[in-house]
């Protein structure tokens, strides 16, 4: 697989644009869940992930043999990190704020409600469930948030969640920690059979 | 281990953050104490919560093709590493390339022939003078249109045929590119003809889409004199109560060349309506024809004309638009003198241009009166190309957009205000050690003032010019007391009339705010009296100012009495009507050192009534009496009258 990688930037620098093309499509539903995740927003999410691999694009030379994924994930995080300074200084309001929190819960609710086979109670519950979830990751502080989402839902090793964060092992496994004692207090109990 | 694990080791075993052997440790304290698997198992229920956001996430197809697009807009950029002082050298090196190129450019510029360039104005960059002689014509070599200073409205020529040949039948294909245009003819002069006075703020002029609230523009005659301008940045909401008018007639010299030609001319950040574009050459009529005017797709604010010309050379044209944001509003000011019987007035007028554009030494014609217009001028001046019919024309479609409904232009697209008089003396011809002169004449229902000379606005300026200054008029005052009207106050009115007796009745007198002062002492110091705004004041009609509360005279009415008298019964006994019959005292304070004239209004809530009084009094309708009085200086006079109203049965009776 990262062998694969390896070969697609290779034939990115020398100018193959389905290269380029092919690691978008490899690689962007998880970029997109993890800038999602980060930034709390679907609508910021596209927005970086566009400017992430325009990132990508302008700077896979600086690759030079550093694996893919963890090096993809380093940008993301930065692009994450500046576009989130930039919306603390511009202190912008989504038109679609309602429908990418609460509002879109309440879809979410409304579709389990029409769904049928589903039991419109239980699906309800889950959706409050993940709203809550959904706050307590965006809670956290930046690098606590992004270090559990390396490491939980994109499943990088600690090693490579360091190597995206530029940092040490002992200081990631201290993040974690940090942000899974925070969340400890602020997650919602789950009834067994809605596991 | 003795003791119960912690929960941070909890975490840490859970999530894999101890080191491995202290993973190991926990894994066999774990593996022996159930206390601690069950408080392991409590959280691993608690940390399942997190799996609720692990989903699949879905790249829109659309996403992935913006990216994958704009990637391959985007320059790739590579970090090249330099040395400083290699890098100095090499700028040296440039900026001494830059100036012999320059130099040698200097040294070839032609003195005489057929290829001149336009030295006129002092402009070397400006217009190509082409000399109409058989020798090939050449064009100048497309170079980029140089703006300077503000970007309002500019011009610019492109010649599509380079030698004497006939001329194609067929037009040429619009240029593809402003880069194909040369130059900024300078605009020879301008004349404004500013229609509707207005009291209002003004819409914003367009601004760029980009987040740039300042930015240089301007148009290239002007060399960058107003450079450094910003752009008007004001992002107000349109206030158009009262539609502004202006109509801008300039003259520029073109250089044409024999055959098709393109003429460019852009208004961006200006609020000129560019429906209303008319290009007409003033010279050569039958020589050139302007075929058509087209709106170049995708291109903002920016028109093209197509001209087919049968001679080269310069030609003055004429350009004619309407735009918004140039207005004016008359002001005047009142002193009355220390008897306050007479007054001097002087009438002013304020130029204001917020229209983003610079109008540099315009003769400036104003239209006294209210001109009907259909269109708001701003509406029109801001819609989005296809230049469409604005929201709620209500007009056939197929009805020119340039219609507008002005009632005074006597039948022709801009006659009637002056629109073929001649352009009028320069700065240069006003001697400037006297105010200028605003000549007024008629013009139909409307009037017409022509500031004197010419006035540079700039965009963003306004400018005061008197209108007319007359002394000893006479005024009157008087003070008016309406209870109903005015509440307790005395109001202080002044009144005069705009004709021949009052040394007025040259023009009709725009409107406007006028502000009264008094003379407070011989040395001319004035003290503020009050303020009003006129409407509109056609000759030989009446004005009466309010100015508002006057403190020093007060009225002061008091009931002093009140019976019922005269009852009348019905056949069961019952009243069946009565006289009421108040007794009032007014009482009047003059606390002024001249004595004043006072009016006072008292109401009656019936139509059956009687009054005596101890004063004169009129009947000013079916339920007021008026008193006119005259009160001396620093006194109090009062006086008494009673008032009967009949009731009931009374009203009849009384008018038998």
């Amino acid at each position: 697989m990262e062998d694969t990688d390896k070969s697609l930037v290779e034939a990115h620098c020398r100018g193959d644009r389905k290269a380029f093309a092919e690691l978008v499509r490899r690689h962007g539903a998880s970029v997109l869940g993890y800038l999602t995740k980060i930034s709390g927003s679907r609508d910021s999410a596209e927005d970086l992930f566009q400017e992430t691999f325009i990132r990508v694009h302008e700077k896979a030379h600086t690759l030079r043999g550093k694996n893919f994924r963890p090096w993809l994930f380093r940008v993301a995080t930065n692009t994450a990190m500046d576009g989130l300074r930039r919306r603390q200084r511009l202190k912008m309001v989504s038109l679609n704020e309602t429908l990418d929190s609460e509002g879109g819960e309440q879809a979410e609710l409304t579709c389990a409600v029409g769904t049928d086979g589903c039991e419109p109670c239980q699906d309800a519950v889950m959706s409050e469930h993940r709203g809550k979830v959904r706050r307590a990751i965006d809670l956290l502080p930046k690098r606590q948030r992004a270090t559990l989402v390396l490491a939980y839902y994109q499943q990088l090793t600690y090693r490579e969640v360091a190597q995206v964060l530029g940092c040490s092992l002992g200081t990631v496994k201290i993040q974690m920690y940090r942000a899974l004692h925070t969340l400890a207090a602020r997650l919602p109990e789950i009834g067994g059979d809605l596991q | 281990m003795t003791r119960h694990l912690t929960e941070r080791e909890l975490i840490e075993y859970q999530f894999e953050l101890a080191s491995a052997t202290a993973a190991q440790r926990l894994a066999e304290h774990l593996a022996d104490c159930p206390q601690c698997s069950e408080q392991l198992e409590r959280l691993k229920r608690k940390y399942a919560a997190l799996e609720l956001l692990r989903e699949e996430v879905d790249v829109p197809e659309s996403l992935i093709s913006r990216v994958i697009e704009q990637a391959g807009q985007a320059p790739e950029r590579r970090v090249v590493s330099y040395r400083r002082s290699a890098w100095i050298g090499a700028a040296a090196a440039v900026l001494l390339m830059g100036s012999l190129l320059l130099i040698s450019n200097l040294s070839r510029i032609p003195k005489a022939g057929h290829d001149l360039r336009s030295k006129q104005n002092g402009r070397t960059g400006g217009m190509n003078l082409v000399d109409t002689g058989p020798a090939v014509v050449k064009a100048v070599p497309g170079q980029p249109e140089k703006t300077v200073g503000k970007s309002g409205a500019k011009v610019a020529v492109a010649g599509a045929t380079v030698s004497w040949q006939p001329i194609a039948e067929k037009p040429p294909f619009a240029p593809a590119s402003a880069i194909e245009l040369v130059v900024l003819p300078k605009r020879e002069n301008v004349q404004l003809t500013i229609y509707n006075s207005a009291f209002r703020s003004f819409p914003s002029p367009k601004l760029p889409p980009a987040n740039v609230q300042q930015q240089p523009v301007g148009y290239g005659g002007y060399g960058g004199r107003y450079g450094n301008a910003p752009v008007a940045t004001q992002t107000g909401p349109l206030k158009t109560a009262v539609s502004d008018l202006t109509l801008v007639r300039e003259k520029r010299h073109l250089t044409l060349k024999r055959g098709w030609n393109w003429l460019q001319f852009a208004w961006a950040n200006t609020l000129i309506d560019p429906t209303s574009l008319q290009l007409e050459p003033l010279q050569q009529k039958d020589k050139i024809s302007i075929e058509q005017l087209v709106f170049p797709s995708r291109l903002r604010e920016l028109g093209r004309w197509l001209i087919r010309s049968e001679v080269s050379g310069q030609v003055p044209f004429e350009i004619t638009y309407f735009t918004t944001g140039v207005t004016w509003r008359a002001f005047y000011m009142g002193t009355l003198a220390r008897n306050e019987k007479t007054m001097r007035l002087q009438g002013y007028v304020r130029l204001t241009n917020n229209s983003g554009e610079d109008y540099k030494k315009a003769q400036t014609r104003l239209i006294v009166g209210r001109v009907h217009i259909l269109d708001e001028v701003a509406q029109l001046a801001q819609r989005q190309y296809p230049y469409d019919a604005p929201a709620g024309y209500g007009l056939n479609a197929n009805e020119p957009l340039t219609r507008l409904g002005l009632g005074g232009y006597g039948g022709s697209a801009y006659g009637g205000g002056g629109y073929g008089g001649a352009w009028g003396p320069t700065d240069g011809d006003i001697l400037f050690s006297r105010p200028k002169e605003v000549m007024k004449e008629g013009l139909s229902e409307y009037f017409l003032y022509t500031i004197e000379g010419t006035e540079t606005i700039p965009n963003q300026w306004s400018k005061r010019l008197q209108s007319f200054e007359v002394d000893d008029i006479n005024v009157t005052s008087l003070y008016k007391y309406d209870q109903q009207r005015f509440g307790r106050q005395t109001i202080r009115y002044l009144s005069f009339a705009n004709d021949k007796d009052h040394n007025l009745g040259d023009t009709p007198m725009p409107d406007g705010s006028v502000k009264i002062y008094a003379r407070a002492d011989s040395n001319g110091l004035l003290s503020y009296v009050g303020a009003a705004t006129i409407k509109y004041i056609p000759v030989g009609e009446e004005i009466e100012l309010n100015l508002g509360a006057a403190r020093l005279v007060g009225v002061e009415p008091t009931l002093m009495n009140f019976e019922t008298d005269n009852y009348v019964f019905d056949d069961d006994k019952n009243i069946s009507g009565w006289d009421e019959i108040r007794t009032w005292k007014i009482e009047i304070t003059n606390t002024r050192p001249l004595p004043v004239d006072i009016e006072i209004m008292r109401g009656f809530d019936t139509n059956y009534w009687s009054v005596q009084a101890d004063v004169d009094y009129s009947r000013y309708d079916v339920t007021h009496i008026r008193f006119k009085l005259t009160v001396q200086p620093r006194t109090k006079r009062t006086f008494n009258y009673t008032v009967t109203t009949y009731q009931g049965v009374r009203q009849e009776q009384i008018n038998q």
